[in-house]
């Protein structure tokens, strides 16, 4: 992002040291309120002393181990190893935002460059599907997936995760098209390059990046899913981590500490591809979705 | 001259008809209803005093009061009916938790309903005479004909308080003392009648006491508002003096007695057990009474209140007192504690004439545009020459559109028309298997071809076997016209969410922008963390946090009881709608407001310092500085991350799954209710939300076009 000469400017005023003060300390405030919930995870997750659930309040584990991310790994739910549920998390989220990206992208080129008859309904209609809720299409694709003998299945799954994938992604694509200074295509026209070749010369791969960011919130999306999948699938070789988790959770007197180490493990992977691509998210996100 | 006659004639006849509306409806409600609580009370306490008056003995006004709590007013005049009716065994004083008394004899409550319903038609009539619209609302108000058809106190007070705001309009339009004398004498009848309804003095004083200090007059010149308005005072206390003839013995100690009652009322265990929430009086706005079934003929209430949505922003030019007396009365309902639906006729009325600003703004005048655009032919046909010019050729562009296209009628379009489907039959897990193997095509093709009726369906209990039935659209119909509880919680849940969280995530955003703050990125990545934890395990964090017997603000609050006296409430906050939703609130919070920070810093960033230089020189500072030059610059930019976030919370799930609340959204519900097996339930529920998403999307997209044109670079 560009900086101003005015933004730099200001950068090297000084603020006084009250304000200063006042300032950190309102942001100490906030701080104390992001990371409760996420220590008290921790704590929990550490915290041999835990038999079932808390009995006591204290702010540090009385005893610190990770046994319970070492039995989490091994054996989180009865039939696999957190490694096989994250395989098939990894592969069910990873194909549904592929193929949104991939059955969608022409679509949102279309409705980012060309005018056609149409047009304005086919945006509404592909911007209700982007917000609808995926409860909103739970009830059909149970019986549509029953009646192909796929619901239990995985590629059943990855199924319902484009579903609802889809809309979204040819929404965001879209913008990341639209994006894309319209000149740079029309100089490869003029050097004689269909309309085919410059889609794949110029076009995708200047917006590649805004595009891996919607495949990526898809992504997101399908992975930390465990609603639909826990009442569709009813195979334990196809469960999900987000799945396990809340099979854990239903069996009732659960042991908080394996829930905790368990979502702390899911979170991980997660946390970190979002702190590494801060800066891309804080670009295109913030104003990805908008009018035309 | 014979134009204008004639004209008046037909708004006189309109009136008519609207008094006649309105007459018959609670005739009608008056033969039908079964008694009601408190109907034995009011009854009795007007019996008390016609028993004496025909005696003649008029100083049992003074005496006797039943049921003190409430001042005499419309018991007298109950008193006052019952006069010329043959004595009666005097109705038996049972507490006013008793249940309905249902040996009320049928002649006198009947007499005393009807003088009550009297005042109900006058209220409509009045109100026709402002607002023809208005009145039919107000005549068709289901609460409003219940409660003014029932020998309850609301009869008398809501007609007026009305009266109280026509006369002080009138006299605003013309000066003349007579209407300013009625006003107050109004107000003063309206408080002696029911406390709570004087809250329409209070708006109309605001309105007096608001206009005269936006008149740019001197300032001993606004001193000539003040006189009217305490004569108009003075006059309403005398006259709530004059006709409460029980305060005359003993004022002070009496007032002071009947009113403390109503605070202690509302801690009681009467109204606390009813575990009403806060937005209760919404709640009885979004729905017609739910009790009697065939008693109400017109129950437009939702749509009224729909409508008066719509007509916000117009009554705010045509109607400020009566958007000025909606707004402190619901204020007011939604603060006090005692939420029993007969207090809705407190706003019957300002909401009828919001609403029909609404059905002007929302209905009318775009029909009328409609028409207009229909007619001028020509301009049209250009229009389209132009339009075609532009288009490019389908087949050019169809082969991009044909994966997309393919997909997303496969997996995304052919489900949604399927589950259209589904919600116009009874499907349900017992006919599962008839259901998969082309039942539901198969009744919904017979249900549109008028093969099959379409059955009644409670969608409640779909019942059993095994084959899926036709059921039109009654159940979607049920659904979308009953369920107002789940509207307005969607309602009150996305409106406080998405204000919380922007209101954070700007004050964070405003925070890290001033120049020279230290460790901006650190405490940015710091708060980026929310967001950046799925969804699932946010809610599963502050599930420990706030679970009721083993969370960690529950052991806290027992390890503090230990050494402190006294507990905390930290438990049993899923009992409490009002508690579960301040900690969903707490929890989307956490999540949801990193989103609008890093929305608001990108805003932020594109203001130019210089506007802040020139505003500096004007002498703005701090708060004014945010408020005249940041906000109005930012929010447009910040408007599509709201709305965004609005959606969000509308369709928010896992976070109501996860924290188990007695609250929920329509998705929540519509997941639980799927588990359950009934099929058509869930889908009706799912297409009454892509309904309300198709209005949301389409408001959307006027507001984000209407913000195109902002730009600074």
């Amino acid at each position: 992002m560009r900086k101003s000469g005015a933004a730099i400017r200001a950068g090297n005023r000084r603020l006084s040291p009250m304000k200063q003060l006042a300032i950190q300390g309102a942001l100490l405030l906030v701080a104390a309120f992001v990371l409760i919930p996420l220590w008290g995870l921790v704590r929990i997750a550490l915290d041999g002393s835990i038999k079932s659930v808390p009995t006591s309040f204290s702010i540090w584990p009385q005893e610190i181990t990770f046994k319970v991310f070492e039995q989490v790994w091994k054996t989180p739910s009865q039939s696999l190893s957190f490694p096989g549920l994250l395989r098939n998390s990894l592969l069910v989220a990873g194909s549904s935002a592929l193929a949104a990206v991939v059955m969608g992208a022409s679509m949102a080129y279309a409705f980012a460059r060309f005018r056609f008859r149409g047009r304005e309904p086919g945006l509404i209609v592909i911007l209700v599907g982007a917000f609808l809720p995926l409860v909103a299409l739970m009830t059909p694709l149970y019986v549509l997936l029953e009646s192909l003998k796929l619901r239990s299945t995985l590629f059943g799954l990855i199924l319902v995760y484009t579903a609802f994938a889809l809309p979204f992604c040819i929404w965001n694509m879209r913008a990341a098209f639209q994006s894309v200074p319209a000149e740079m295509e029309e100089a490869a026209f003029l050097d004689g390059a269909g309309p085919l070749a410059t889609f794949l010369q110029i076009t995708l791969p200047n917006a590649l990046p805004a595009i891996g960011v919607a495949a990526l919130l898809a992504f997101l999306t399908a992975y930390s899913e465990f609603a639909i999948g826990w009442l569709f699938v009813e195979n334990s070789q196809n469960v999900t981590v987000a799945m396990a988790l809340w099979g854990i959770i239903t069996m009732g007197s659960y042991p908080w500490s394996q829930l905790a180490a368990m979502a702390i493990l899911m979170s991980l992977p997660v946390v970190i591809v979002f702190l590494v691509l801060q800066r891309a998210l804080f670009d295109r996100m913030v104003f990805g979705v908008g009018g035309e | 001259m014979n134009k204008k006659f004639l004209l008046t004639l037909a708004r006189v006849l309109l009136i008519l008809l609207i008094a006649a509306v309105a007459a018959a409806l609670r005739l009608r409600a008056v033969a039908l209803l079964p008694v009601d609580y408190d109907e034995d009370d009011y009854l009795r306490a007007g019996q008390l005093y016609a028993q004496d008056l025909r005696r003649g003995d008029w100083s049992v006004l003074t005496r006797e009061n039943y049921r003190t709590e409430h001042p005499p007013l419309s018991k007298i005049v109950y008193g006052i009916t019952l006069l010329n009716l043959p004595d009666f065994p005097l109705i038996p004083d049972r507490p006013t938790t008793a249940g309905p008394d249902t040996t009320l004899p049928k002649a006198p409550l009947h007499a005393a309903r009807n003088a009550s319903a009297l005042f109900g038609v006058l209220e409509a009539a009045l109100l026709a005479l402002i607002n023809p619209l208005a009145g039919l609302f107000v005549a068709t108000n289901t609460f409003n004909i219940k409660y003014t058809s029932q020998v309850m106190l609301e009869g008398v007070p809501s007609f007026t308080s009305l009266l109280v705001v026509t006369a002080y309009l009138l006299w605003r339009r013309k000066p003349r003392h007579i209407w300013l004398v009625l006003s107050a004498l109004a107000l003063g009848l309206t408080t002696a009648a029911k406390y709570y309804y004087a809250i329409a003095g209070i708006a109309v004083a605001a309105h007096w006491l608001v206009s005269a200090y936006r008149a740019q007059e001197a300032p001993w010149r606004r001193l000539r508002w003040l006189a009217p308005l305490l004569t108009w005072g003075c006059i309403a206390v005398v006259t709530f003096f004059l006709v409460n003839p029980y305060l005359w013995p003993d004022p002070i100690h009496r007032l002071a007695q009947s009113i403390t009652y109503h605070g202690g009322y509302a801690q009681s265990a009467a109204v606390t057990s009813a575990h009403f929430p806060f937005w209760q009086p919404l709640v009885w706005l979004s729905m017609s009474v739910p009790w009697h079934p065939g008693v109400f003929l017109l129950p437009l209430d939702m749509i009224v209140t729909l409508l008066a949505l719509f007509g916000l922003r117009r009554a705010r030019e045509r109607h400020p007192v009566f958007l000025l007396w909606l707004a402190l009365a619901l204020g007011f309902l939604l603060i006090w504690p005692t939420k029993w639906p007969q207090y809705t006729l407190l706003i019957t009325a300002p909401v009828a004439v919001v609403a029909a600003d609404g059905f002007q703004a929302a209905i009318a005048e775009p029909l009328a545009a409609w028409w207009k655009r229909l007619r001028a032919h020509a301009a049209r046909q250009q229009r389209q020459a132009r339009g075609h010019a532009a288009l490019s050729h389908f087949w050019q562009v169809f082969p991009w559109l044909l994966p997309g296209l393919l997909a997303l009628t496969l997996i995304t379009l052919f489900p949604l028309i399927y589950q259209l489907a589904m919600a116009m039959t009874d499907f349900r897990g017992s006919a599962i298997k008839d259901g998969i193997n082309g039942g539901v095509w198969r009744e919904v093709w017979m249900g549109l071809t008028g093969q099959v009726a379409a059955r009644e369906v409670d969608i409640f209990n779909l019942g059993g076997g095994r084959q899926v039935h036709y059921t039109g659209l009654n159940g979607l119909i049920n659904v979308l016209f009953g369920a107002g509880e789940l509207y307005v919680f969607e309602l009150v849940w996305t409106v406080l969410a998405v204000a919380t969280q922007a209101a954070l995530g700007v004050a964070i955003a405003l925070m890290l922008h001033r120049p020279g703050v230290r460790f901006k990125s650190f405490w940015q990545t710091l708060f980026i963390l929310p967001w950046a934890v799925p969804e699932f395990v946010a809610a599963l964090s502050w599930s420990q946090v706030v679970e009721p017997r083993f969370g960690f603000l529950s052991l806290a609050a027992k390890s503090w009881s230990q050494t402190a006296p006294g507990s905390l409430p930290a438990a049993g906050w899923q009992e409490n709608p009002n508690l579960a939703l301040i900690v969903l609130l707490v929890a989307g919070l956490w999540y949801g407001f990193p989103f609008m920070m890093l929305s608001a810093r990108a805003g932020l960033k594109l203001i130019p310092e210089d506007i802040y230089e020139a505003a500096a020189l004007d002498g703005a500072s701090g708060w004014q500085l945010f408020l005249q030059v940041t906000w109005p610059l930012v929010f447009p930019l910040l408007l599509p991350a709201i709305i965004l976030r609005a959606i969000f919370a509308f369709n928010q799930f896992y976070l109501f799954t996860v924290l188990n609340t007695p609250v929920i959204t329509l998705s929540a519900l519509s997941y639980y209710i799927f588990s359950d097996g009934a099929y058509a339930t869930s889908a009706i529920i799912n297409v009454v939300t892509v309904i309300i998403l198709i209005g949301l999307v389409l408001w959307f997209n006027r507001l984000t076009k209407a913000t195109e044109g902002v730009s600074y670079a």
